[in-house]
């Protein structure tokens, strides 16, 4: 397992690299900060672009510029923002929680509703109950996330004022993301249960279980459901990073002070440092929850454990 | 009992804050909160060049003049200037008994120091340096007294010394705290000082009762950072924001409609238009300018696109702007003039006229497709090309790759034509890919070192017409400033910039 763990260790520190070097290239070729920084000034001459350049290090060959963001990573001292000069660590040790924290109540809003749903409409295949679960999915999966929460905000913010339209305050302003997050989730996942249920409810060990007489409720949630989960903690782990994707729509329009807004904002503003290292965390991030992915199919599978 | 406990508990907490409302400002009370769009992440004057900036840090800090809402300049730090030495030096006398937010006090060192910084080894980081290039020293004359030493004259300086980087900062606690402390714990000596930052989140500022102006009126001022404007606009609604800066077009519908807010706009400084291409294709011939200006129904497209929040402009600035001429009128919309003035051009029916915009701004894609269908019905076939925006300022136009047409837009914060023209029209800037005109140039050049204020104005106005005659570009419509206000806000005066001070606004609770 420890053998398995460094090696799985070794691979995503690789990929890691791979994705910041792509990133630290690409967002160079979309032209120069220093022009950015002085859109709104008056009269800039080449002389002050040179200068500006230089204090922001970018007048150096790429691979320079790379090597040293790799330094700063290895130090944990992140560099700092091109706008304003803030330290990076400071805005991602600010906007990482709160993205972890969405991220976690929408699959966990996800994962409440899709789970029940899904196995009473396999049990009910192609019955009434099963077409309203698929139609109720259906409309879900159809939904763009960005529609659903503006209308969102202009049911429970505008019309009734019961819910704060943006911002991270207090309890209260999570519903709104969490919940178009969850659905958006749910949707698929009604499915992916339900198909996976369905094809273990028709193994023969199913029938024996239910041949010695077990109650349904025991065989649904002890026998099928433990079945069921591997392909669905697969699923769900590779959701995380489609999840973190959709988080940056999802930041922006309920403003939400996350990694998704932090990047987004640093794209407009071509900031690198606040973009390599963000994306670096991201992807660290969905790799480590991969990992967890593959540890955990052991836990639930023993086979795998030993293969 | 237990009542009793809240009630003694309710009035001793009134009473102790009714106290230290009396001690900390006679008057002031509740929260104003103002949403911004972007979070410039540094408060030091010298660090960003935002309009998010501008308008949190006029209230933060203070600058030797003072520009009012109507863009006129007044006393602010310094309470007189005088012009010396055909320009070369200014003499400010400083305003006596300010003290910064950190009980420092406010004197000839803070400027030296403002400006030293500025020009400097610091400034030199920063984008706000370029602004001041024409200042040379400054000389400590007395405590209160100092003088501006310029390389060369600059009629624009005094508006400049009114925002942005000549915020004039405290020696003593940046030393003391150093240069990263500053940025996120600014001190200044504005009328509302700083209490908290949260990047990206928000930045809550208190009433300086010992403000030397008017004081503030309400006790706390937030500034959200909210980017999406729509989403701005849902917390406007909701209450939890009070003002909202830049409202779009299509948002206007639902402000309005909204019985607890009010829409208000005043003549702003940003400008929208088209600017040619002088150098190749049909648009190298003034008259094919001149006809694709006459097809277009400007009044017609700020009636009915801008709901009638702009104004017509003859020449690339507001109606605020130095320089602005009354007297110049636009070329008149008359689409069968247009019509003979291509046939005898030569240019063919259904020739294909190029217009390059920025993406991202709907209203002007808007106006941009009306110009489009205008450009039809004299027989041209628009094609609007929309590019990325740092893409379009930075690879596009100064390169001069664009097409026939393409978007000019311009903020024109210090409100002088100067400071427009010559970076768009003057050979070799930036803004200025296709022409070169010696005669412009001189007589942009001319006006420069100036000091005589009339007679720069006649320059200038010399130049709009001289431009307009020769029909550099299609000028659309100054935009309105425009502003989502909750109704229980008092004494809002919307302001042309987003350089609203707001001392003098109150919230009725």
């Amino acid at each position: 397992m420890a053998g398995f763990i460094v090696k799985r260790l070794l691979q995503a520190i690789f990929a890691t690299l791979v994705v910041t070097l792509l990133v630290s290239y690409a967002i160079r070729m979309t032209g120069d900060p220093a022009l950015m920084l002085t859109q709104g000034a008056g009269s800039i001459t080449e002389a002050d672009l040179v200068r500006i350049r230089e204090a922001l290090g970018v007048n150096q060959p790429f691979f320079v510029q790379y090597f040293g963001f790799l330094r700063d990573m290895v130090t944990f001292d992140f560099g700092r923002s091109f706008l304003g000069g803030t330290s990076v660590a400071v805005l991602i040790g600010g906007a990482l929680p709160s993205t972890l924290v969405l991220a976690f109540w929408s699959m966990l809003i996800s994962i409440a509703f899709s789970i029940p749903l899904g196995i009473t409409a396999a049990v009910h295949k192609n019955k009434a109950l099963d077409q309203v679960i698929r139609v109720i999915s259906l409309v879900g999966l159809s939904f763009p996330n960005f529609w659903l929460a503006i209308m969102l905000v202009l049911v429970f913010s505008i019309t009734w004022n019961i819910l704060p339209p943006s911002g991270m305050s207090g309890w209260l302003s999570y519903i709104m993301p969490a919940v178009t997050m969850g659905v958006i989730l749910m949707a698929v996942n009604v499915r992916l249960v339900r198909t996976t249920m369905l094809e273990t409810l028709s193994s023969q060990y199913i029938m024996v279980a239910r041949a010695k007489g077990l109650s349904e409720t025991k065989v649904l949630y002890k026998h099928a459901l433990r079945n069921c989960a591997i392909p669905l903690i697969t699923y769900m782990g590779l959701q995380f990073g489609g999840l973190l994707g959709g988080i940056v729509v999802i930041e922006r329009v309920f403003n939400w002070p996350g990694m998704g807004t932090l990047a987004f904002d640093a794209v407009g503003a071509r900031d690198y440092p606040v973009l390599q290292a963000s994306i670096m965390v991201l992807s660290l991030l969905i790799i480590i929850v991969n990992l967890l992915v593959d540890i955990i199919y052991g836990l639930v599978d023993p086979r795998i454990r030993t293969e | 009992m237990k009542r009793f406990l809240k009630n003694t508990a309710a009035v001793a907490v009134i009473a102790l804050a009714g106290m230290g409302a009396f001690s900390s400002s006679s008057m002031a009370a509740g929260k104003l909160s103002v949403s911004v769009a972007l979070d410039p992440g540094s408060w030091d004057p010298i660090d960003t060049f935002l309009v998010a900036w501008g308008a949190v840090g006029s209230n933060l800090f203070d600058g030797l003049t003072e520009r009012d809402t109507n863009a006129k300049l007044h006393p602010g730090l310094a309470t007189s200037w005088d012009v010396l030495d055909d320009g070369v030096r200014i003499r400010f006398k400083l305003r006596e008994g300010v003290k910064f937010h950190n009980g420092e006090p406010f004197n000839a060192e803070a400027v030296k120091f403002t400006f030293d910084r500025l020009l400097g080894d610091i400034g030199a980081k920063g984008p706000q340096r370029a602004n001041y290039t024409s200042v040379k020293s400054v000389e400590i004359i007395d405590d209160y007294t100092v003088d501006f030493h310029l390389h060369q004259p600059d009629p624009v300086l005094l508006t400049k010394l009114a925002g942005y980087g000549a915020m004039i900062v405290p020696p003593k606690y940046i030393a003391e705290k150093g240069e990263d402390y500053f940025n996120t714990h600014p001190v200044g000596t504005g009328p509302f000082s700083f209490v908290s930052y949260e990047p990206k989140v928000d930045l809550e500022l208190a009433a300086n009762a010992d403000y030397w102006g008017d004081k503030p009126k309400v006790s706390e001022l937030e500034y959200r950072f909210i980017s999406e404007l729509t989403t701005a606009v849902a917390e406007l609604q909701a209450g939890r924001v009070d003002i909202v800066e830049d409202l779009p077009i299509s948002m206007l519908p639902v402000v309005k409609g909204d019985g607890k807010l009010d829409v208000m706009s005043t003549t702003g400084p940003a400008v929208y238009g088209l600017r040619f291409n002088t150098r190749d294709g049909i648009t190298a011939d003034v008259n094919v300018r001149k006809a694709i200006v006459m097809a277009v129904d400007r009044a017609t497209i700020i009636k009915s696109l801008l709901a009638g929040e702009a104004e017509e402009i003859a020449s690339f600035q507001s109606s605020l702007s130095f320089g602005n001429d009354p007297e110049l009128k636009p070329l008149p919309y008359n689409p069968e003039e247009a019509k003979k003035l291509l046939k005898d051009a030569g240019v063919a029916p259904g020739a294909e006229v190029q217009i390059d915009i920025r993406a991202g701004n709907p209203t002007f894609n808007e106006v941009v497709q009306a110009v489009g269908a205008y450009l039809q019905t004299v027989g041209l076939k628009a094609v609007i090309k929309p590019y990325e925006n740092s893409v379009f300022l930075n690879d596009i136009v100064p390169q001069g790759k664009t097409g026939a047409l393409f978007q000019q837009s311009w903020g024109g914060w210090t409100l002088d034509y100067d400071n427009t023209a010559y970076l768009l029209y003057h050979t070799g800037q930036k803004w200025n890919p296709y022409g070169s005109d010696e005669k412009l140039n001189a007589m942009l050049e001319e006006q420069r070192p100036m000091t005589d204020v009339a007679k720069r104005e006649v320059l200038l106005k010399g130049i709009a017409a001289y431009i307009a005659n020769d029909v550099l570009e299609m000028p659309l419509y100054s935009l309105k400033a425009i502003y989502g206000v909750n109704k229980r806000v008092e004494g809002f005066v919307p302001a042309p910039d987003n350089r609203i001070k707001l001392n003098t606004v109150s919230v009725k609770e």
